[in-house]
């Protein structure tokens, strides 16, 4: 009976067939190469990169995904410039596992490169790595002209919470692509200063439905949040109810007293999402006021607003009750 | 060589820690033993391959109860556990579970596996629940496997694939000394010596048969039969409330999860025929699941997760997760039967019952260490007593497992076992190859499974469970004298029905002794309708006592977080009784 | 008592053209949750010999070359 275990000798006679001549049978030792663990794979691997063959190199690119660190990411740098697609689109999947800080150096030329995928993948892995280099060329991307490379550059910049970024950020404001201002309007969640949160409080009136409803959001996690509370009533009145659910939640989560009359009125709504929503943001503000509006909908059809009304009784009853005590 | 043909032959191997059962749980405790004592030998047993094993072999869309500082706290967390168990919960292992879970997030994020971030790189936490916020969604969840095999590769655990384990072995002094396995493509035994055990082997998710008729068509990985429930039964270790059934709303037909999770923090909800949310309770629970049930039969049916209210982009965004990770044939399914999200609801139903601690209660009973009743045995995951469990449940309490696991094993020497328990239980796993004539597994399997249908699903009636509990007798007497085994595939299977019956005849001792209904639907029975605290507010253990099955009751730990009663009034006020 | 087979249509499929396990891969059989593939003896090519599917997608995710599919299974379709 052979070993019940698998193996650990991958490695053992890896070279000689990474050299076979059928392709496909190169590519079974890539994929056992990938699978080793063995960080002595790497080598191996990385004398593939230029293989003639694409589906050898694409098997290159995924295998390297099982690995971190400058080494893997030296041979995935070549395989993301590949002029074809299925072995770059690998590539840069790849490199967005990366976790060490040690791999920015190496993909940070990659950042200025002539094609836009590149110039994607590069800033999509240069993220988790969180490295202060990054921030000069992730700023330098963000005039760049495709929308979907502003976007991830974006992310390396919004992964660094640096408060020195915030005006570049703000200059987003005015992106032509709804993507971009989304996901400028996101990154700004983390900073201390006013500006920041103006700029959120700007993009609630944004032309994007998804624009506005992430600036609802966004002023709920954002530290001076509260100063726009009243943009965020104005929201209430928005086309979109997603966007007022968004608005709703934040005020609540604010306990903004005098948005209880205009969340109140929002209370007949005909989403069920938004009734329910409604309640519990009357209930977390638990003032007096809100009582008549969470009578309205006490015997709600749906069972999810009549519980969420039912708690906010009670946090309004509770907050009475500490106030006459 | 014959398609999987049968080899004789016999090898022992041995080491410290011994998991079995490579999907969620269990590579995380082979990892952590193993970083706690790198000299020592971790193997790391899987029925199938670790590479893709397991009910998350194409990763999860989300975490359902993380518990992230900030957004929730360990407290809420256990009472609100322990209320949607009907209080039937020691809180020690669900209040550690909520105190570790948050490491074992980061650290699950360190191996690579992707959580959703938003542009600072924080978690973005979601709310879906009435009073908590657990929810974590995995959009790029796909890559769990991959990258928990990656780590278990790095610290060279010793893994073996399709192995699958049959019996534990045991010292005289009813100490862990081992367990005896078969190779499922030759039928080669292989004994594994180990100083302590952890067992890792998911739900028992082929119990109930699929109303489609598709024997492998169940909610759970089909290859989860349930083999660990009864490997620690027959190993005489105790088994908790296991008449608190895993019963989930599913994809009707399809069978999988719609997943509201996914869609819920979205908007998405589940709906009536006219609409309307009629789900009072937030957890999937057995309450859920008689709200569920009782609205199917209300003819306010069928029910549907309901998406077409939601803005059409904000439905893509759904779509890429429910079409891409957990069960990413859903998008198949559903293009098949030419549903769009945009104009139709998915049609909703109930599924099949099982044993799953990740979403009931039930389970190998465990303390917050991991440590079963049998000295040297832990379990962990859905197999394993904590409740609600989920996927970050299985993390955590792997990690657990692993470390307790290894510290046992590092003060204590191999037990010895008897000679004689090998011969007997190759004996056992064998007998089907040495019939030449028979019944083979699939006939028994759909038979046995089509009674637990017929007989055990809720709501329970005490006559019908009698019945059952005949019929499954006399099927089970076809399958120790008539089940016969052409090849070691079969095999495989025939060893798998034995552990589908023996938790059917589980689930039937277990139900008939816990005399009122609780947990909802999961225990409903007709006879008791109504719940007894006085004489019930207790665990059930059942275990193997002298041969027989035997069940006992069992205190509940006092609470290590009080609840007070308006807490439970809260709660309350939301939940409709069994008899309404 | 005799047995019979009786047929049925399995719903994993593998585009022989595709598939390179006549040059030693085993992906979709390694990774197979219910073990239900197997590489034929005369095509040398992947096949699935049990029809006890999951319709998990693994075989299909991992197949280095695309060659493999994954339908729902009839009954449930």
């Amino acid at each position: 009976m052979s070993s019940p275990f698998e193996s650990y000798d991958d490695l053992e006679d890896a070279d000689e067939r990474l050299q076979a001549a059928d392709p496909a049978e190169r590519r079974v030792a890539i994929i056992a190469l990938g699978h080793s663990g063995d960080p002595a794979a790497v080598g191996h691997l990385a004398n593939m990169v230029a293989d003639p063959d694409a589906g050898v190199r694409q098997q290159v690119a995924m295998a390297l995904g099982e690995f971190d660190g400058p080494e893997a990411a030296s041979a995935l740098v070549k395989l993301l410039v590949d002029p074809e697609r299925i072995v770059a689109a690998a590539a840069a999947d790849s490199m967005a596992e990366f976790k060490d800080p040690a791999c920015a150096e190496i993909i940070l030329p990659l950042v200025g490169h002539a094609h836009a995928f590149v110039r994607m993948g590069a800033l999509r892995s240069l993220k988790e790595l969180r490295c202060k280099d990054t921030l000069k060329p992730a700023l330098e991307a963000l005039q760049d002209p495709d929308a979907a490379v502003r976007v991830q550059a974006i992310g390396v910049i919004g992964f660094l919470k640096l408060e020195e970024s915030i005006p570049a950020l703000t200059a987003l404001i005015n992106d032509p692509d709804a993507h971009v201002r989304r996901a400028a309007v996101s990154a700004l969640a983390f900073s201390q200063m006013k500006p920041a949160a103006e700029t959120i409080t700007r993009a609630l009136k944004d032309a994007d439905w998804m624009v506005r409803e992430m600036a609802a959001e966004t002023l709920g996690l954002n530290v001076n949040g509260s100063l726009a509370a009243d943009q965020l009533v104005g929201a209430l009145t928005d086309e979109f109810w997603q966007v007022r659910l968004k608005a709703i939640r934040s005020l609540g989560k604010m306990k903004i007293e005098r948005a209880v009359r205009p969340i109140g009125h929002c209370i007949n709504h005909d989403q069920a999402n938004l009734r329910k929503e409604a309640a519990a943001a009357l209930g977390e503000i638990a003032h007096p006021d809100g009582e008549a509006f969470l009578a309205v909908i006490a015997d709600d059809a749906d069972p999810d607003v009549r519980k969420n009304a039912r708690w906010a009784l009670q946090q309004i009853a509770a907050r009475k009750a500490r106030a006459g005590a | 060589m014959a398609l999987d043909q049968i080899v004789d032959g016999l090898s022992e191997v041995s080491c410290d820690v011994l998991v079995i059962g490579g999907g969620t749980a269990g590579p995380m405790a082979a990892l952590k033993a193993k970083l706690k004592n790198p000299k020592a030998n971790v193997v790391l047993l899987e029925k199938a391959n670790v590479k893709r094993s397991g009910a998350i072999s194409m990763g999860m869309d989300g975490l359902n109860n993380a518990v992230i500082p900030g957004y929730a706290t360990p407290e809420q967390y256990t009472k609100e556990i322990t209320i949607a168990n009907d209080g039937i919960v020691d809180q020690k292992a669900v209040y550690k579970y909520a105190q570790n879970c948050y490491k074992i997030i980061e650290e699950l994020d360190s191996f690579g596996i992707r959580f959703l971030k938003n542009e600072n790189g924080d978690y973005a936490v979601k709310k879906v629940h009435h009073i908590g916020t657990y929810v974590l969604p995995m959009p790029n969840g796909e890559t769990v496997k991959k990258a928990l095999y990656r780590q278990l590769r790095r610290a060279r655990i010793l893994i073996s694939n399709r192995y699958m384990a049959t019996r534990l072995l045991k010292s005289s002094d009813g100490r862990i000394a081992g367990a005896i396995s078969v190779n499922t493509r030759t039928a080669e035994i292989l004994v594994i010596k180990a100083k302590a055990v952890i067992l890792c082997m998911g739900a028992a998710g082929r119990l109930g048969l699929p109303t489609s008729g598709y024997m492998f068509g169940t909610y759970e990985n089909a290859a989860n039969s349930g083999d660990g429930y009864a490997m620690a039964y027959h190993a005489g270790a105790a088994l908790a409330n296991l008449e608190c059934y895993q019963i989930n709303p599913l994809i009707k037909d399809y069978n999988g999860p719609a997943c509201a999770y996914v869609a819920g923090p979205f908007g998405a909800f589940t709906a009536n025929n006219e609409g309307s949310r009629f789900i009072e309770c937030d957890y999937w629970s057995g309450q859920m699941m008689l709200e569920f049930y009782n609205e199917l039969l209300s003819g306010k049916g069928p029910v549907f997760l309901q998406l077409k209210h939601l803005h059409p982009d904000t439905i893509s965004e759904i779509e890429s997760t429910l079409h891409k990770v957990e069960r990413p044939t859903r998008g198949l399914f559903q293009q098949g039967r030419g549903v769009d999200y945009r104009n139709e609801s998915i049609e909703m139903h109930i599924s099949e019952i099982g044993f799953c601690s990740g979403h009931s209660a039930s389970g190998v009973f465990v303390d917050d260490n991991a440590r079963t009743t049998v000295p040297g045995l832990y379990a962990a995951g859905d197999m394993a007593s904590v409740p609600h469990n989920y996927m970050l449940g299985a993390f955590t309490n792997g990690s657990v497992a692993g470390i307790d696991a290894m510290e046992f094993a590092d003060n204590h020497d191999f037990a010895e076992f008897d000679a004689a328990d090998v011969a007997t239980e190759r004996d056992r796993v064998l007998a089907p190859t040495r019939r030449e004539d028979g019944i083979p597994p699939n006939q028994v399997e759909y038979k046995t499974r089509r009674l637990v249908n017929d007989y055990l699903q809720p709501p329970k009636v005490t006559r019908k469970y009698e019945l059952g509990m005949r019929r499954l007798a006399e099927t089970r007497q076809d399958m120790q004298e008539h089940m016969i085994a052409r090849n070691a595939h079969e095999l495989l299977r025939a060893l798998e029905v034995q552990s589908i019956m023996d938790c059917a005849d589980m689930a039937v001792h277990a139900s008939l002794y816990r005399e009122e209904s609780r947990w909802g639907l999961y225990h409903w029975r007709t006879d008791f309708p109504e719940k007894d605290n006085e004489n019930w507010f207790c665990h059930t253990l059942l275990s193997k006592q002298n041969g027989k099955m035997t069940s006992e009751k069992r205190a509940v730990e006092p609470y290590v977080v009080p609840i007070a009663d308006d807490e439970k009034d809260l709660y309350d006020k939301q939940r409709i009784r069994a008899t309404a | 008592m005799p047995l019979a087979s009786y047929q049925t249509s399995v719903p994993v499929v593998v585009d022989d053209a595709k598939c390179i396990a006549d040059k030693g891969c085993t992906v979709c059989v390694d990774v197979c949750p219910l073990d239900v593939l197997r590489i034929s003896d005369m095509t040398n090519k992947a096949y699935m010999a049990y029809d006890e599917c999951w319709y998990c997608m693994p075989c299909e995710a991992d197949c280095p070359t695309g060659a493999v599919t994954v339908n729902i299974p009839y009954l449930l379709r």
